[in-house]
């Protein structure tokens, strides 16, 4: 016999003894604990019904008086039944467990359910999605390639004939034969800024952010697009700009703003006249401005100036041949890396577009509002 | 660096306006050889038989397109260390990088400027790795 058994055996026989000789609220409640402890141990309801046996058959016997029997047999039956109540409280604790956590599983059950389903729906949503995106992707693409093809061969066709034949022809066909050719061009780049624009707008374009010196990038701008406003008889100087400074930016799209803020400003300036291309520090962000001594932007037209295909007076829109959209794509560039882009004009005296790029290791990095309102 | 220069140009297009004009470009007014394909099959068999210096091939053709292209020619030893530039629609900066990656000299855009196309193909030729 394992010693835990042995003691409760003990036990039992003389506290069942005591309450079979003398009844009370004492001996019944040590059967409530001894039947606990065989609760504890492991023992089953067999195992104190074979303690009972044994109590009673040990010596309890001798107790036994015929005419006391009845009343023995009674309180050996609440004894043993005392001692079960444990076993019996823990069936009716379990059940109820049982019960509670059948519940919860149900509750548990449903609301996975419903959030499958909700998981099912967003992703069906975002599986439907992509293929909308997918398809107008490849819907870009097949326009870029569509439109590009006979483009190719009208422009080809007319540089052809323009430097074959081009000394030849009667004055009148050479002009003419000069605006096919040149609006050939502006149709190639209306092409390249619908879809660029498009394509940042929607953000299929990867941005590739680099942290690098500010001043080669204005530099270069510089430098590539002197040869145009040169045309016009325009020169482009850069003036403050700290030789030291790092921006984390992607360096083609930032030359991207400046060749389209460069050649309108250009574009909008006397003849003989500067273009300033400046970058100056302030609340987190750098501002870089490019500043002209053309006309102003008109008060009416102000509130129009980064809209597609918005250009202030129609009449300028063939003599300085832009597409229209070179603003809209800027300020779609600069957005998306986090800046913000603006201009402060002062009719008769000139114009100044600027955009901030977020500083490198600003707190905030890409965050916009970290960059003034305006100067 | 280059020891003969450029003179023969193996043209792959589709588009038979751009063929006609490309083609032109390259030989009235660029002065090279010109043997023109409609497809990069067609290429593949002539390019061998033309032994052309450089190959001006559109990216997107229909069937096997400029890629695949230049993955078979990479494979023929006879046409592998003929150098491809490509031709196509406006590319963006990592998609050009992508074309170099595959092994293309460079890459063209459409429209292209015909004054400038032989020169510009030229300049490439002389400034490959040989």
């Amino acid at each position: 016999m394992k010693a835990p058994l042995k003691t409760l055996t003990d036990e039992y026989v003389v506290a069942l003894r005591e309450y079979l000789e003398g009844g009370g609220e004492a001996p019944l409640f040590r059967a409530y604990q001894i039947g606990r402890s065989a609760l504890g141990e492991g023992l089953g309801v067999l195992e104190v019904a074979a303690l009972h046996q044994e109590a009673l058959v040990h010596d309890l016997l001798l107790l036994l008086a015929p005419d006391e029997s009845p009343t023995i047999a009674k309180r050996a039956s609440e004894f043993f039944a005392e001692a079960l109540a444990p076993f019996e409280a823990s069936r009716r604790g379990f059940q109820e467990a049982t019960g509670v956590l059948r519940d919860l599983n149900r509750q548990l059950q449903l609301r996975i359910e419903v959030a499958l389903k909700d998981y099912q729906a967003a992703q069906d949503k975002l599986d439907e999605r992509r293929r909308m995106e997918a398809l107008k992707d490849e819907f870009i693409s097949l326009v870029n390639h569509e439109l590009r093809t006979p483009l190719t061969s009208i422009h080809g066709a007319l540089g052809i004939i323009n430097t074959k034949l081009g000394p030849e022809l009667p004055e009148e066909a050479r002009r003419l034969l000069e605006i096919a050719y040149r609006n050939s061009r502006r149709l190639a780049r209306l092409v390249d800024d619908v879809l660029d624009l498009q394509k940042i707008e929607s953000g299929m374009v990867t941005f590739e952010a680099r942290v690098q010196p500010l001043r080669p990038l204005l530099e270069h701008a510089v430098e590539a697009n002197q040869p145009y406003a040169t045309q016009l008889g325009v020169t482009l100087v850069l003036e403050d700009a700290p030789p030291d400074v790092q921006v984390a930016v992607d360096g083609d799209r930032v030359i991207q703003v400046l060749t389209n803020l460069l050649s309108n400003a250009a574009k909008f300036s006397p003849s003989g006249e500067r273009v300033a291309v400046s970058a100056a520090s302030g609340h987190g962000c750098w501002r870089i401005a490019v500043t002209d001594r053309g006309p102003g932007i008109p008060e009416s037209f102000r509130a129009r100036v980064f809209q597609r295909f918005a250009q202030a007076d129609a009449s300028t829109t063939r003599p300085r041949g832009g597409t229209g959209l070179g603003l809209s794509i800027c300020k779609a560039i600069v957005e998306r890396m986090g800046g913000r882009i603006g201009f402060e004009t002062e009719p008769g005296h000139g114009t100044t577009f600027y955009f901030d790029l977020p500083m490198e290791g600003a707190p905030g990095g890409a965050d916009a509002s970290a960059c003034p309102e305006s100067r | 660096m280059s020891r003969k220069p450029l003179s023969r140009v193996l043209l792959v297009e589709d588009d038979p306006d751009v063929q006609v004009v490309a083609s032109m470009a390259l030989s009235e007014l660029g002065g090279l050889v010109v043997e023109v394909c409609g497809s990069a099959p067609e290429a593949l068999r002539t390019a061998p038989v033309f032994q052309p210096d450089l190959i001006l091939m559109d990216v997107m053709m229909p069937g096997m397109d400029g890629i695949a292209a230049l993955e078979a020619l990479r494979k023929d030893p006879r046409l592998a260390a003929t150098p491809v530039v490509f031709m196509t629609a406006r590319a963006q900066s990592h998609e050009v990088a992508r074309y170099r990656e595959l092994g293309s000299l460079g890459v063209i855009t459409k429209p292209f400027e015909p004054e400038s196309l032989a020169e510009t193909l030229r300049g490439l030729w002389e400034g490959r790795d040989v």
